[in-house]
């Protein structure tokens, strides 16, 4: 198993190939399939948004390369695509960020079985073994690195309040994984609730927190989309000043804050949607170059501040 | 040959009549009982002041929604609606800027143009239902399927964000106070008296529960019910509309989470007050509390610790089904 | 009583002493009915005369409140909702109840569809249905959907589908009321050929000359008292138009005014024609009351409906008081002075659960304008005068208009008509399903409006009625007027024998 460690190798790696290969171009033409989640929050619009400037670039890249990609609301949806691919498409592989990898677990083996290259993203499977490649962002490592700059930054202890995400898998990754970070601390989680990674929930839970508890000093939103319906909540009461927050993703506007050096958004965590475009890459080499690229690609959660944040400003994209 | 009509009322109706009445009312007191019973910040004004000025989003769409629900339609595509509309303005404004600058002027044309945008969209909606003779379920179910996707291309599956100085010019009317009274409140109760005069007062309101009621009498009786039915979808969009001038200014941002499912919060908003689902019958200020108090009902939630975060839908689900079992078996009784 | 064909077999359905009230209102007294294998026993009668309630608790779909039914000899009580088919008595409803998206097999095995290994065996229910159609000599494909079929081809497969579960008694209520001649000539043999294998047929039908050539036996009601059940050969139409109308006109009426003949005309309508209706005209005089005769379907309420704008008006013309006019809608008709009041007051007339105030002001609300808002003050006021004007009973004020009884809906829907204060009222069925106190009262209200210069055109199906108000009176048949009666000229057997076709061509 290649197990290659960072965006950034991935990212070398992929641009020597892309130049390798179109010297070697083949005759030989392969279509790749991508399927991904209908952009229904802010992480999922960066997914689609990154996949298709992947897929037009790679078009572009390797004249012998032709994608397909897909975009599905719900898992009935993304299974009915995966189905339509292999009858009509005929897809030589798959790129696949299954919205609720639970349920289509069956679906992607049945890709696989039919002899596909079959690549997945961010959600690992409820099935080891399925995919030739598996590129994610690390979920406990969001949580991890999030409780680690907690403990630092309240070196004595603190009221925190967390907002969640929805109740699916990789949310529960994060929060256990924040939970065990801070285990031991004077850090308090006086409440949790779920924001849905959605500005009006994160408004709406934030204002009933500053009503709930008259002290809290820092709030973990989690999700940079939540963290902005926080800020605006605490913007109103007038309590901008007593805590600070964290939301995670990386998404511009906050990159941005952090970058400047605010008070109130010192950091953020990163898991950008372009992993997509990191996956689709490797796999366009598989094709194109006959590149050894089967493993697993665990993307690092990096703590963004104002010292690094420049590296993860994507100025073009919408999220 | 007698006159036997009496104005006098038997008691019995009479305190049924009075249940009738009553009922939201009822619930929410029980509300707030609850709620203060469980935290000590629960009836402060500014808590207070939060639930109502949250409320007003939705409370506009859904006093759209008893207009059209009154004359017997339905429109499922108001969330998604509001976040088109919201899309749009942002997409004006800051195309604008660069001409208008970035004062009132900007935003006054954002405005206009969203309540403009919003009265258009009712229109398509009533159009297809009128004169196109499609169930208004079909017509409003595709158009909310519509409206999101626009929002999304329109955002690139991301996030428009308003121009920065114009958002400041423009967000006095999201928190801005007049008396200590949040804007947004402040807009929902003139939207609110102005409805409730026009649905109890007025041809307009008499006619729309005629059609609600029973389509064909209306038709006998000299009522244009085609553009009545016209005019609810078109008066729905023109305050969804308002809703999304309401809330540009919240975070100066719109994208394809943006309003979604307030549809069906409006829906249950309506039916929590005491407006007949089938049409016919339909009151605002009722439709004003049933908003109040999924609003309460959210609040009481995050406030208290003894229920798991995890089954705060169930408890919602639970008070709504109550509080139309209640109506439905004061129906019966009648 | 003299014995038809099938004098020598005992009668297989009886009804003894059959009495049936609703509520309070007797609607059969003592009637005695029977029918034999193999014969055709026709009921005639007017419109209200009991024979639909007859032929329902013949089948089960309704039960006497007095009386025996007895089947084979035996007394029964009669299954409800269309079970007595198990026992082989079927009816067959005038409007069919067949599913317009089957095809023909599976209306004919539907609900007792063929099964193997549990699952529908297609092959051999239309297999079965195809010899079936082939005895009857119906020529229709049994996999074609129903809504392909013509009406009369559809009552072909009802009749079928009667026969497939084993019918030995088949009530048919007006089945020739929407065939033509020679459809009509079709399902006779189809009866012919039924009654050949011993069927019991019951037929009711309002054309007389069908009666004649078809039945048997012909039992006459009416006001649901058995007039006479007697052999068809010893019938003739004259004396069966008697004997189904023959009453003495009452005092339920008021004394008939003269009518005005220099009065001015009001209206005039030239060759009407839209869906239902072929070619109308005719004039109405101010004052004078137009009675409208025919059988249910003949057209009379579509005119009305055309007039108003309720219908699409193909072609014709209308004047009123000399000027050309086109209503596109009711509020157009209405602003004209001229309105219709429908006859079906609980799907088109009234709202039912609402309250008799929104009721009475709904089409003339602009009249209870204070500025933009609706003053309810003054729509108490039109409340009260309409109240006192045609004595509407209400329990109290707030009551929803659907708890009145029957004959005080009609007065507030009256009331409701007159708020607009039109020149001319068309009444459709004005008294319809009310107690005779109250359709006193109300031919009161329209003799009085007329003497008050209103015109009023007066639909009605019972023919008393007609006779006892009109000024004049035009007979419809098909969706055209086929005849003019005035003065002594308007009696029940004349216009019985116009509706029927005995007498009078459709005029052009």
């Amino acid at each position: 198993m290649n197990l290659l460690k960072t965006t950034a190798l991935a990212a070398l790696v992929a641009s020597s190939f892309a130049l390798a290969s179109a010297a070697i171009a083949q005759d030989k033409t392969y279509v790749i399939g991508v399927s991904v989640p209908t952009a229904d929050h802010g992480w999922t619009g960066g997914v689609d948004f990154f996949a298709q400037q992947a897929v037009d670039r790679l078009t572009k890249a390797y004249p012998n390369l032709s994608f397909v990609l897909a975009t599905a609301p719900d898992s009935t949806k993304q299974a009915a695509d995966l189905e339509d691919m292999i009858a009509t498409r005929n897809i030589d592989g798959l790129v696949i960020l299954p919205g609720d990898p639970d349920a289509m677990t069956a679906s992607i083996k049945k890709v696989k079985d039919a002899g596909k290259w079959v690549t997945v993203v961010d959600r690992a499977l409820s099935q080891p073994g399925i995919e030739d490649l598996y590129v994610a962002g690390d979920n406990p490592g969001l949580g991890t690195t999030t409780a680690d700059y907690f403990k630092s930054a309240l070196p004595n202890g603190g009221n925190i309040v967390v907002l969640r995400g929805a109740p699916i898998p990789i949310d529960a990754q994060r929060v256990d994984a924040f939970m065990a970070g801070i285990k031991d601390t004077q850090i308090k989680v006086l409440d949790t609730q779920f924001a849905n990674w959605n500005r009006d929930d994160g408004y709406k839970i934030m204002q009933d927190f500053l009503t709930k508890y008259p002290k809290i000093d820092a709030v973990w939103a989690q999700d940079d989309d939540t963290l902005v319906g926080v800020l605006k909540a605490l913007k109103e009461a007038g309590r901008e000043n007593e805590m600070w927050a964290v939301g995670g993703a990386g998404m511009n506007q906050i990159i941005k804050m952090v970058a400047s050096g605010s008070a109130q958004v010192p950091v953020d965590v990163s898991y950008n949607p372009n992993m997509v475009a990191t996956a689709i890459d490797l796999t366009a080499l598989h094709f194109a170059a006959n590149a050894q690229v089967d493993g697993k690609l665990i993307i690092n959660s990096t703590l963004i501040t104002k010292d690094n944040a420049a590296q993860f400003d994507y100025p073009n994209t919408p999220f | 040959m007698t006159t036997a009509v009496k104005e006098s009322a038997p008691s019995a109706k009479s305190r049924r009549l009075q249940m009738n009445v009553l009922g939201p009312l009822i619930a929410l007191l029980l509300l707030l009982i609850l709620g203060s019973l469980l935290n000590g910040n629960f009836l402060t004004y500014g808590n207070m002041a939060n639930i109502v000025a949250r409320a007003s989003f939705i409370g506009i769409i859904a006093i759209g929604a008893t207009f059209v629900i009154t004359s017997g339609g339905l429109d499922l595509s108001v969330g998604s609606m509001a976040a088109f509309i919201a899309g749009m303005m942002i997409i004006i404004i800051n195309s604008a800027v660069p001409s208008l600058g970035t004062g009132w002027t900007v935003v006054a044309l954002g405005i206009i143009a969203g309540l403009a945008i919003g009265a258009l969209a009712g229109a398509a909606n009533g159009l297809l239902v009128t004169a196109g003779r499609i169930e208004p379920f079909i017509v409003t179910l595709g158009s909310l399927g519509i409206f999101r996707a626009l929002i999304t291309f329109l955002a690139n599956g991301g996030t428009l964000n308003l121009n920065f100085q114009a958002a400041d010019t423009y967000s006095p009317l999201y928190s801005g106070n007049v008396f200590g009274i949040p804007a947004p409140i402040i807009v929902f109760a003139v939207v609110a008296i102005i409805a409730e005069v026009v649905m109890r007062r007025t041809t307009f309101g008499r006619h729309l529960s005629a059609i609600g009621s029973n389509e064909q009498v209306a038709r006998y009786s000299a009522i244009k019910v085609d553009r009545v039915r016209l005019m609810t979808y078109v008066l729905q969009g023109f305050l969804v509309g308002m809703a999304a001038v309401l809330y540009v200014p919240k975070f100066g941002s719109a994208n394809s989470s943006t309003a979604v499912l307030w549809e069906l919060q409006a829906i249950a908003a309506v039916i929590i007050g005491g407006t007949m689902l089938r049409g016919g019958f339909g009151r605002i200020w009722g439709t004003v509390v049933g908003v109040i108090i999924l609003e309460l009902i959210g609040n009481i939630l995050n406030l208290q610790s003894f229920i798991s975060p995890y089954l705060n839908q169930a408890f919602q689900g639970a008070i709504i089904i109550v509080a139309v079992l209640l109506q439905r078996s004061r129906r019966t009784t009648n | 009583m003299s014995m038809g064909n099938g004098a020598s077999a005992p009668p297989i359905l009886a009804a003894e002493r059959i009495s049936k009230s609703f509520g309070e209102v007797p609607v059969l007294f003592s009637i005695d009915f029977d029918v034999r294998a193999g014969e055709v026993h026709a009921i005639i009668g007017e419109n209200g005369a009991g024979k639909s309630t007859l032929m329902k608790i013949l089948s089960g779909f309704e039960q006497p409140t007095s009386g025996t039914i007895t089947f084979d000899g035996k007394p029964v009580t009669l299954p409800p909702n269309g079970e007595a088919e198990g026992m082989g008595i079927v009816l067959i409803h005038q409007e069919f109840n067949l599913a317009e998206h089957l095809t023909v097999t599976e209306s004919i095995f539907l609900g007792r569809e063929l099964k193997r290994f549990g699952l529908l065996d297609v092959r051999l229910m239309r297999a079965q249905t195809q010899t079936l159609l082939d005895t009857l000599h119906v020529p229709v494909d049994p996999t074609a959907r129903i809504a392909t079929l013509s009406v009369a081809e559809r009552q072909m497969i009802e009749i079928a589908k009667a026969i497939s579960r084993d019918a030995r008694v088949l009530i048919m209520d007006e089945p020739t009321a929407v065939l033509s001649v020679a459809e009509t000539e079709t399902l006779f043999e189809q009866i012919n050929r039924l009654t050949e294998r011993g069927v019991a047929i019951v037929f009711i039908s309002h054309k007389l000359d069908e009666v004649m050539q078809l039945s048997d036996r012909v039992t006459i009601l009416r006001d649901g008292q058995l007039i006479a059940s007697l052999d068809a050969s010893a019938l003739t139409p004259d004396s069966a138009a008697q004997m189904m109308v023959g009453r003495e006109l009452s005092n339920l009426y008021p004394p008939k005014h003269e009518p005005d003949v220099d009065a001015p005309l009001v209206l005039s309508v030239q060759n009407l024609q839209s869906a239902g209706v072929r070619g109308v005209s005719f004039k109405l005089r101010r004052g004078e009351i137009l009675g409208f005769a025919g059988l249910i379907g003949s057209g009379r309420t579509a005119v009305a409906e055309t007039m108003v704008g309720l219908i699409h008006r193909d072609a014709g013309e209308l004047e009123l008081n000399g000027q050309k006019v086109h209503f596109a809608n009711v509020a157009q008709s209405l602003a004209a002075g001229i309105v219709y009041m429908t006859k079906d007051r609980k799907g088109k007339g009234l709202m039912v659960n609402m309250g008799l105030r929104p009721n009475l002001t709904l089409p003339t609300l602009d009249r209870h304008l204070n500025g933009m808002f609706i003053d309810s003050a003054s729509e108490a006021k039109a409340l009260e005068r309409a109240t006192r004007r045609f004595d509407i009973r209400a329990r109290d004020a707030s009551v929803r208009a659907g708890q009145l009884s029957g004959g005080n809906q009609q007065k507030l829907m009256l009331g409701k008509t007159m708020e607009s204060e039109p020149d001319i009222i068309i009444m459709d069925e004005p008294t319809r399903g009310i107690d005779v106190g109250t359709k006193q009262q109300i031919y009161h209200i329209v003799a009085a409006l007329a003497a008050e210069g209103k015109s009023i055109i007066l639909i009605s199906s019972e023919l008393q009625e007609v006779i006892g108000l009109s000024h004049r009176v035009m007979v419809m048949r098909n969706g055209q007027i086929v005849g003019e009666l005035e003065g002594t000229a308007i009696n029940e057997e004349q216009i019985v024998r116009h509706q029927m076709g005995i007498e009078g061509k459709a005029a052009a």
